[in-house]
């Protein structure tokens, strides 16, 4: 039967992965001939848009959900929260939502990560978060872990949380075949390749496959690295010199920085042989998913999710040492020391400690040029690039007074902090000389 | 030839009466399309004018000889001022962030109802025309079902063109038309992993006759002129050119009137204001004949991609006088060898000066521009080349 439906969600032209996972579900709901509406946070090409960061924005969604048979909401706490969350910031958010689920009736939430920081206690604001989410009809997941950890936080019933597949409205965007796919990258037909694309930030580890791939590009094998990074954060920036730096001082590793199209996400994972996610920190991950879509292997650091996630098959490593092997093996590297190859000693700390200076020593040995790269210009690049500050405040309206402030002073300041940092990166480069660094030469 | 399948183009305006370069060759090219024997459908707003994006056309479906014309309302539901913000930095060419490029293209107009429609139908289509890249139709609806979607950017070399949010609609598109060359070359500039790509073109009508003297005796026009048809505004340079001609006035006795017709105000300075001579919208007909009684045609701007007024002129038998700062411009003018160029108001002043003092040489430049026109820019050859890449990028059942 058809019925009435209200998305809450980041959407489309947004380029975000929750509004590509969004866009698809809408897609599949209209296409079952329901009647889907769409509410963002941000105008996009959705319906309605309310500003759910700002004080209204929880009591304006509880005016817009009434009337519909469902609403569904891709929640993730940055849609709802503005960092730093204070008590009080959580207890306001958390009402308004209460009441929007009550006044929406049949409220489900696709929960793609959560917070569980604050919600023990009597405290109003725990109170509130625990009220909310169990005022939620139906909520789901991507994983069993995740399922059983919002029950216990919320102490929201388990049999209302259900697990739903992370790729469930997924769909192929190319119909390239593999030797297209590398004509079209210019990947050579012959060569071993891995592929670790996304976002590139810290958490994602980008870093940590370029060091496990270390010599293998000696041996013909490839790692490409494809992304972008999104926010304006210094870390992220500091992260992303640091990575082209050791990009550029390891054999057969090449970075491919850039926004890329759905179709082009596809066709790079089409056209390799392994996909490399070397996670610190996931709570799913959608790459995960369309590697599978497409039938290509997955070698993953077992964090968050992603264990639950994976198929059987999926190469899980638990550390360095480990992605190195899995790396080595899915390459047919058939050169591996026995000390790779035997598993981490288990009850004595010494033995872990030795261990793991084996292997750290072994990591240095494959890419010894990555740890080389230094150090003339490291004071400077510890300096970080110049940034306007955010313009947030938790004191009530001084945001929206900052942001002004942001806005009318930009067409002045913008130039000026582009012009510092430019110059940084000259005397960067000044002190690396044209060759680059030393461990670039 | 197999024409089979429903093509879809998407302007962000579409209609008889709509100003605007891309606009126009989006809907000769479905209407020629269409008569060729494609199913064609126009997916559109319901906007005239790309400033304000009121909805004077009445939303919903009608066909338009042999085209079915869908409607969806545009909306604008901000003040739009963050995007006048970060627009100031974008032109200022600082470093603008992913955020705030996307926030900039969602403040401003968007087409909800449309972007939906083609999501529920995409699959319906064997391929979706969108252009210019600029606009959020063509960047929203681009991104829907990417490997059928044929991209006619329109590209200009302006700071817009080098956001990276547009990245995903160039390279993920199925195919791209390009109107000239030197389009074609900006964009792998830009992105060098560009898709399949053609360099097709823009076709003209070629008018049957001119009839100048009725154009003059018409709008009451007497002695020499230049002429400046298209958008008075900023993005195509006419003010500079109002303070060249104005400045040209100014070393002497410059005995050519300026006149011009199309959108928006034209606000001469006092001291040309009873030179420049502002006609507004005008018919088809009256068009050809007013580029036919010219001395020569003006083209200020920089941003072009094919510049079709350009062609009109040359068609009409005027020579061109046209900023050299575009690369079309300037291919145009030296491929053909029928268009002089000015780099600033002194090398304008002195094309003027040219053309008053040598009308016969002048005039002369533009036999080399019409065979030019003929040679390369009709709709017939113009629609036999994207037809071949529909067929070649798109075949059934791809």
């Amino acid at each position: 039967m058809s019925e009435r439906i209200l998305m809450v969600t980041p959407y489309p032209p947004l380029r975000d992965g929750l509004a590509q996972y969004a866009v698809q579900e809408v897609k599949r709901l209209r296409a079952a001939g329901n009647d889907v509406e769409v509410l963002s946070p941000e105008p996009s090409a959705a319906h309605y848009h309310i500003d759910l960061l700002s004080r209204r924005g929880p009591v304006a969604l509880a005016k817009r959900v009434v009337g519909y048979d469902r609403v569904i909401i891709q929640y993730h706490p940055a849609v709802f929260f503005r960092p730093p969350v204070t008590p009080a910031q959580r207890a306001r958010v958390a009402a308004g939502l209460l009441f929007a689920f009550r006044r929406g009736g049949n409220v489900e939430l696709r929960v793609h990560e959560f917070d569980v920081e604050g919600v023990r206690g009597s405290t109003l604001d725990a109170v509130l978060t625990r009220a909310m989410w169990r005022a939620a009809r139906r909520i789901t997941v991507h994983t069993e872990s995740q399922g059983d950890q919002l029950a216990r936080a919320y102490e929201v019933p388990r049999d209302r949380i259900e697990v739903v597949e992370h790729g469930a409205h997924f769909e192929p965007r190319t119909t390239a075949t593999r030797a297209e796919a590398r004509a079209q990258l210019q990947l050579p037909d012959d060569a071993f390749v891995f592929l670790s694309i996304g976002f590139i930030q810290p958490h994602k580890g980008f870093d940590r496959a370029v060091r496990a791939f270390g010599d293998l590009g000696a041996r013909g094998c490839r790692l490409e690295i494809v992304g972008s990074v999104r926010p304006d954060d210094h870390d992220y920036q500091v992260h992303l010199d640091d990575l082209r730096a050791l990009v550029e001082a390891t054999p057969g590793v090449t970075l491919h920085e850039g926004y890329v199209s759905d179709e082009q996400f596809d066709t790079w994972i089409v056209a390799v042989d392994a996909l490399v996610l070397p996670y610190r920190l996931i709570w799913s991950s959608s790459v995960a998913e369309r590697a599978v879509l497409f039938g290509r292997p997955v070698i993953a650091t077992q964090v968050g999710g992603l264990a639950q996630q994976m198929p059987p098959g999926t190469r899980l490593v638990a550390d360095d040492g480990e992605l190195l092997l899995a790396m080595r093996e899915a390459a047919g590297d058939e050169t591996l020391s026995a000390r790779e190859l035997v598993p981490w000693p288990v009850g004595d700390r010494d033995r872990i400690q030795s261990e793991i200076r084996i292997r750290a020593a072994a990591l240095r040995a494959a890419s010894p040029e990555a740890a080389a790269i230094s150090s003339v210009s490291a004071p400077v690049r510890r300096v970080p690039p110049l940034a306007l500050p955010d313009p947030v405040s938790a004191r009530p309206g001084v945001s929206t007074f900052k942001r002004a402030v942001r806005r009318i002073t930009a067409w002045q300041l913008d130039p000026v902090v582009g012009q510092v940092n430019r110059l940084r990166h000259a005397v960067i480069d000044a002190l690396e000389g044209d060759d680059g660094p030393p461990g670039r030469r | 030839m197999e024409r089979v399948g429903r093509l879809a183009f998407v302007p962000p305006r579409y209609g008889a009466d709509v100003i605007g370069g891309a606009e126009t060759v989006m809907r000769e090219m479905a209407h020629g399309l269409a008569e060729r024997g494609w199913q064609v459908d126009v997916l559109t707003t319901c906007a005239r004018d790309h400033f304000t994006w009121v909805n004077e056309y009445p939303p919903g479906v009608e066909t338009v000889d042999g085209v079915t014309i869908r409607r969806f309302p545009a909306v604008i539901s901000t003040p739009r001022a963050e995007r006048a913000a970060i627009s100031a930095s974008i032109v200022a060419e600082a470093r603008v962030s992913i955020e705030l490029q996307q926030r900039w293209m969602n403040d401003d107009v968007r087409v909800p109802d449309l972007f939906h429609f083609l999501l529920d139908h995409s699959s319906e289509y064997r391929a979706i025309v969108v252009a210019p890249y600029l606009f959020w139709p063509t960047f929203a609806c681009g991104q829907i079902a990417p490997d059928r979607t044929l991209l006619m950017p329109c590209l200009h070399d302006e700071p817009e063109a080098y956001l990276d949010i547009y990245q995903p609609l160039f390279s993920g598109a199925r195919g791209i038309w390009f109107l000239s060359a030197p389009e074609q070359d900006l964009a792998q500039r830009i992105h060098p992993q560009l898709p399949a790509h053609e360099v097709i073109g823009s076709g003209l009508h070629v008018p049957d006759r001119y009839d100048p003297e009725a154009f003059r005796a018409k709008y009451g026009i007497e002695g020499r002129f230049v002429l400046f048809a298209g958008r008075r505004e900023g993005g195509k340079n006419w003010e500079q050119l109002l303070d060249g001609f104005a400045a040209a006035s100014m070393y002497g006795d410059l005995d050519l009137k300026l006149v011009t017709m199309g959108a928006l105000e034209v606000h001469p300075p006092a001291i040309i204001a009873d030179k420049v001579v502002d006609l507004g919208f005008l018919p088809d007909d009256q068009r050809d004949n007013a580029f036919a009684a010219a001395d020569a045609y003006l083209q200020p701007s920089k941003y072009e991609s094919f510049s079709r007024t350009i062609m009109e002129a040359w068609l009409a038998g005027t020579p061109v006088i046209a900023n050299g700062a575009s690369a079309v411009n300037r291919w145009h003018c030296e491929r053909s060898g029928a268009g002089l160029l000015y780099d600033d108001d002194l090398e304008l002043a002195q094309c003027l000066r040219f053309l008053a003092e040598a009308p016969d040489v002048a005039a002369s430049l533009a036999a080399a521009g019409r065979q030019y026109v003929l040679d390369h820019y009709t709709w017939p050859a113009v629609l036999d080349q994207a037809e071949a890449t529909i067929l070649k990028w798109l075949p059934t059942g791809s």
